[in-house]
């Protein structure tokens, strides 16, 4: 089990931002998706830091990303 | 390298990996990415095992998309944390020995001037604090004193991280580390002044705050040395694990360093700022 960033699709749909992706440690992780304006992650790259969270919650107070506990294989 | 060898010859894209595919068709090479488009394109690293939420590895990350000419760019690192994704990336890597990353890079980049002359090839050192102010000292001041054209990034994490806590010249006085328990005596080396009174021509200071404005330091630092002199990036990329920062609290930290001693700082030679205002003319390149 380890921790994982997951995006609520439909609140972040709202936004047209992006900015989280900007500030990912990882390259080719939290991605965007260029026609549904959705950031999304790519759960097996995800290495839980949480700084995501931190732009999207702290700074934007946007709260469209949150941990979320996962299961290797899943 | 060049852009001829990172195409793939007609009818082998099916035995290439999907990641060399991906990287081709969905990459940086022969283009000028924004940075703004991360996260829409496929990255010159693919992954890198430094730790979560490593804001050195975060730094490399927006460098590499800064860059002007991947395919014509050669990448200079050495022992320390960075090489640990400098190494993996698409762009060629060289691991100088560790202090000898500017000495190495000083010839590599007069070979490459002879070798190619008609052809624009940039070198870039990224190395530690430990590499370029302390056992690289002598190398990384001599490429100065020499006019070297190549960029020298110290990626800046206060501390030996690799090697598990030694302080360095570059640890701020009073702080204690694993293997300064008695608190570091001396100040911090100012690094981007000794920069600009030894020869380079463009010196920059940053905490990554702003990936946008990352990537316009990264790009002139090394226009400028293609064309100019030495080029210095002075860095902030903390180490969350030596310094014990909860890794959610990474960015906040750097956007506290950046109110306190790492305020954004740009120094150019008359000459390289005229050159910006020419080439910079109609570019939207306010970050
Ligand atoms: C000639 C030599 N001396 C010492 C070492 C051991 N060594 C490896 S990494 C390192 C320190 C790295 O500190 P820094 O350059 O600040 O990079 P960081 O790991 O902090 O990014 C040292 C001393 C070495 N590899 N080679
Ligand atoms: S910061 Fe939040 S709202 Fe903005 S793209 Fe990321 S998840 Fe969506
Ligand atoms: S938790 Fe960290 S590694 Fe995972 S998507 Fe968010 S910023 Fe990237
Ligand atoms: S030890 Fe520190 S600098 Fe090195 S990868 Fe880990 S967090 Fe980054
Ligand atoms: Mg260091």
């Amino acid at each position: 089990m380890y921790y994982v960033a997951d995006v609520d699709e439909k609140n972040c749909a709202k936004y047209n931002c992006k900015q989280c992706v900007l500030f990912c440690p990882e390259p080719n992780t939290l991605m965007y998706h260029d026609s549904k304006h959705v950031a999304w992650v790519n759960y097996s790259r995800c290495k839980g830091c949480a700084i995501c969270v931190y732009v999207c919650s702290d700074l934007l107070k946007r709260n469209c990303i949150q941990m979320v506990m996962m299961t290797a294989g899943e | 390298m060049g852009l001829e060898y990172v195409r793939i010859s007609p009818g082998f894209e099916k035995y290439m990996p999907k990641d060399y595919v991906d990287l081709v068709q969905y990459g940086q090479f022969g283009k000028q990415i924004d940075v703004q488009q991360l996260g829409q394109f496929k990255e010159l690293v693919e992954e890198h095992p430094m730790c979560a939420g490593c804001f050195m590895a975060y730094f490399i990350r927006i460098f590499y998309a800064s860059l002007p000419k991947p395919e014509d760019t050669i990448v200079i690192g050495t022992a320390g944390c960075a090489r640990l994704a400098l190494s993996q990336a698409a762009v060629p890597f060289i691991y100088g020995n560790y202090g000898d990353t500017n000495a190495v890079a000083s010839g590599l980049k007069r070979a490459l001037s002879i070798r190619f002359p008609d052809k624009e090839k940039d070198v870039v050192v990224i190395a530690g604090d430990g590499g370029l102010m302390d056992i690289g000292f002598g190398m990384t001041m001599h490429s100065w004193f020499r006019r070297e054209k190549f960029t020298t990034i110290m990626v800046d994490n206060e501390v030996y991280g690799n090697t598990g806590g030694q302080e360095s010249g570059m640890t701020p006085k009073g702080v204690q580390l694993k293997m300064a328990p008695k608190g570091k005596q001396f100040d911090k080396i100012n690094a981007a002044e000794l920069a600009k009174v030894s020869g380079c021509v463009y010196v920059a200071k940053l905490a990554p705050t702003n990936p946008k404005r990352i990537a316009k330091t990264v790009r002139r630092a090394i226009l400028a040395a293609r064309h100019f002199g030495p080029t210095f990036i002075h860095a902030y990329t903390s180490c969350n694990i030596e310094y014990s920062i909860p890794t959610e609290k990474v960015l906040e930290d750097a956007r506290k360093r950046e109110k306190q001693d790492f305020g954004f700082y740009e120094w150019m030679t008359d000459e390289v700022k005229e050159f910006f205002e020419e080439i910079e003319k109609g570019q939207e390149v306010k970050a």
